[in-house]
């Protein structure tokens, strides 16, 4: 399967696909996603789909390339993202970047999943120190706006909202008063 | 003259002529039906048809490409209605947007539009309280405005008529500052809501904690099934439209009623420039259109015009509608036209938390919202430094909770770990303003829109009895909830403009001395009696109910009185 028709299959999960074929872009060096306002090279792109990976990986459950959760980021942030919100993310991912170069001396994308996992995990674990000076970091608040696009768009997928939980779209009653025992076992 | 090679005369002359589509223009097109007089309803925007024309109606929220939320480049063009709460993916397309229709802001106002057939019935968060003479002596016993020309008893059968056919969810609560309807079955109050009522009516006097009272069908009768709609399947989803018709709508109930009729003609894309008057008839004869999609000028003519184009819209067709009569807009003897405008203080609310009831919860989801609390200050006699008093809101919730906390596996478990969060309860504001001839609307005297209609300008403030009252509010309901035991309670308030509340009224008030007002008690123009404007234009006085269902009776009275107006010749 080549990436163009991988792609539009994601779009079609992702119930986006009005938007996403007019995205694509084969050529060689750019981004494979074409936005209309984030200018990001073969690099970064793939930077950030990685991160939604590590983010939510494929385990016995579907990831979020399996989703095509990590379209929606970047859609996400294009569409819904003011020019400031934008800006912060650009620098962010450069800041991000070069993070992990200088931790690692190689890219994000050339660690191993469980490189990738621990250095994410550490951002987790530093957020909550709040003593930690890199917190406010730009490269702290592009890895929330990643992870925090990723858990909207998963927790509002099709695969999450009919799997995972069940999202009722008539649910047809109203009973004031519930038992949450009831509830529990329902 | 328009026109007249095209059609003649005689196809454009109708009885009555019905300008909007909207909340009243739907009910004033109705009853016309329902009397059998051929009707024109005339509705600036586009069609909108039940069901057919409600494109979001049945999508997930993974169906919406950006899952229900705003663009930026949306949201950046649309200051104003982005405001809205309602304004989301999944709505838009029912809402005005900045940019289509301008209009010029003397003083901040988010004015919420809805132009289509159907116009903010589509929208409209379905609250429907009935007035009682506690609100219509208001401005007589309080001393500002005019004295309202009519009472509860002229209201209520009109009140009962609509609520049979609309359908409105509530219990019998025997209260007189908020009397009782014709109800289907409330939506019952939840373990917290229903702790507070009790708390409240132990604890104070004269205050109430009762369920809601919504246009929704709880229990369908055979009225209903009639219009095609079923009962309320509690979807909340309303601002989307209702494939049920569960809660009305013009779109679901009185439109498609009236056009069953026989009688009736819907012309969309039809944006009225002004009424005619004929100087020697000494009455309106017809109005003046323009269709939005040729540009066209065309005449229709009627024995009587009903205008309900939403309040502002109102007043602006009157203030358009000039003559030799009449220079200063239609009807406009006493000069009261565009002026005495008020609107309904929405800018407080409170949250706290519940510490038990833990045992309960609520399952499925509550087209009424929750509980309604009753005007309850300054209803008997004047007992603060304010005028007036507000209503409110009060509902108590318990939500999902879950940790979004770590990545991978770690993270896929927590987020359907869910937890229950403890009780939170929250109420907002619904103030009455007091009407003031500085709060005004009026034409712009340079910029007119894209069919040569002036700009409407608005100029419309909060004073020193809103704060007043929004102050009293916070604290009263601090109070509440303290010695309901409440805890963590949050008081906050905002500096929203006016018109955000979406309950703009008056510039065409009613009153019993035509010097100092525009309408009689039948919603007539004093000086130009065919003319009947029976939506938000009309009021005289807001009080801090819910205003759609006192439109709906206004215009039902208003039909029955001018159809048995011209029986009599």
């Amino acid at each position: 399967m080549n990436r163009r028709i991988a792609i539009r299959n994601m779009a079609l999960i992702l119930g986006s696909a009005a938007v996403l074929p007019s995205c694509l872009n084969d050529n060689k060096g750019k981004s494979v996603i074409e936005l209309k306002h984030l200018k990001l090279d073969a690099e970064q792109e793939t930077l950030v789909n990685d991160l939604t990976e590590t983010i939510l990986p494929k385990t016995n459950t579907p990831g979020a390339k399996d989703l095509g959760i990590n379209l929606f980021v970047f859609k996400m942030i294009d569409d819904c993202y003011d020019e400031k919100g934008q800006g912060d993310f650009m620098a962010g991912l450069k800041e991000f970047s070069e993070a992990v170069d200088k931790k690692h001396g190689k890219s994000f994308s050339e660690l191993t999943a469980a490189e990738r996992t621990a250095f994410v995990n550490d951002i987790e674990k530093q957020s909550k120190d709040p003593n930690n000076k890199d917190k406010d970091s730009k490269a702290f608040g592009f890895y929330w706006t990643v992870k925090g696009q990723t858990v909207f768009g998963y927790t509002t997928s099709k695969y999450f909202m009919t799997e995972k939980i069940v999202y009722e779209l008539v649910p047809g009653r109203y009973n004031a008063m519930f038992p949450v025992k009831k509830k529990a076992t329902a | 003259m328009a026109n007249l090679n095209i059609d003649s005369v005689k196809d454009r002359t109708f009885d009555a002529i019905v300008i909007g589509s909207g909340m009243s223009g739907g009910w004033a097109a109705k009853e016309l039906g329902d009397k059998g007089l051929k009707t024109l309803v005339l509705e600036r925007g586009r069609d909108v048809k039940h069901n057919k024309d409600y494109p979001t109606t049945n999508m997930y929220p993974w169906e919406f490409a950006h899952h229900g939320q705003v663009t930026a480049e949306i949201r950046e063009a649309n200051p104003i209605v982005n405001r809205c709460y309602a304004f989301g993916e999944d709505a838009m397309h029912f809402f005005v947007k900045d940019k289509e229709h301008p209009y010029v802001q003397e003083k901040p106002f988010d004015w919420i539009r809805g132009y289509q057939v159907g116009g903010k019935s589509l929208l409209w968060a379905r609250q429907t309280q009935r007035w009682s003479d506690f609100d219509f002596d208001g401005p007589a016993r309080d001393g500002f405005a005019v004295d309202w020309p009519i009472r509860y008893k002229d209201i209520a059968p009109w009140y009962s008529h609509v609520e049979k056919f609309a359908g409105i969810s509530g219990n019998l609560d025997g209260i007189a500052e908020l009397p009782d309807g014709e109800f289907l079955p409330a939506f019952p109050l939840n373990a917290v809501e229903q702790r507070f009522s009790k708390h409240v009516k132990q604890h104070y006097q004269n205050r109430h904690v009762i369920s809601a009272r919504c246009a929704h069908l709880s229990k369908p009768n055979q009225i209903h099934f009639d219009q095609g709609r079923v009962q309320c399947q509690k979807r909340t989803l309303c601002q989307r439209g209702c494939p049920f018709g569960g809660y009305f709508s013009a779109n679901s109930s009185t439109i498609p009623w009236a056009l069953r009729s026989g009688h009736v003609t819907l012309r969309p894309f039809s944006v009225v420039e002004s009424i005619m008057y004929d100087e020697k008839l000494g009455k309106a004869t017809g109005v003046r259109v323009i269709d939005t999609n040729t540009k066209e000028a065309i005449e229709y003519y009627a024995d009587v015009i009903f205008l309900n184009a939403a309040a502002l819209n109102s007043n602006l067709v009157l203030l358009n509608s000039t003559s030799n009569r009449f220079p200063d807009g239609l009807g406009n003897d006493s000069g009261t036209l565009g002026k005495y405008v008020a609107f309904h203080n929405y800018s407080a609310h409170i949250n706290a938390e519940w510490d038990g009831d833990k045992e309960w919860t609520t399952d499925g989801r509550n087209p009424a919202g929750g509980g309604y609390i009753p005007r309850f200050r300054n209803v008997y006699k004047q007992e603060t430094d304010f005028l007036r008093g507000y209503a409110a809101g009060f509902s108590a919730y318990r939500y999902r909770e879950t940790s979004s906390d770590g990545v991978g596996e770690d993270l896929k478990k927590n987020l359907v770990n869910d937890t229950l969060s403890g009780w939170k309860v929250g109420s907002h504001m619904m103030g009455e303003t007091i009407p003031k001839e500085s709060n005004y609307v009026a034409l712009d005297k340079s910029q007119k829109d894209q069919w040569g209609i002036p700009l409407l300008k608005i100029s419309v403030d909060y004073d020193d009895n809103d704060a007043k009252m929004k102050k009293d509010y916070v604290e009263q309901m601090t109070e509440m909830f303290t010695s309901a035991g409440f805890t963590n309670i949050k008081a906050s308030t905002d500096n929203r403009a006016p018109g955000l509340d979406i309950h703009e009224m008056g510039g065409v008030r009613m009153g019993n001395d035509p010097k100092t007002s525009m309408l009689d008690k039948w919603h007539r123009l004093h000086a130009c009696q065919n003319v009947y404007v029976t939506d938000g234009a009309s009021m005289t006085s807001t009080s801090c109910q819910n205003p759609s269902l006192t439109y709906m009776a206004f215009a039902a009275r208003a039909v029955d009185h001018a159809v048995s107006e011209s029986k009599k010749g």
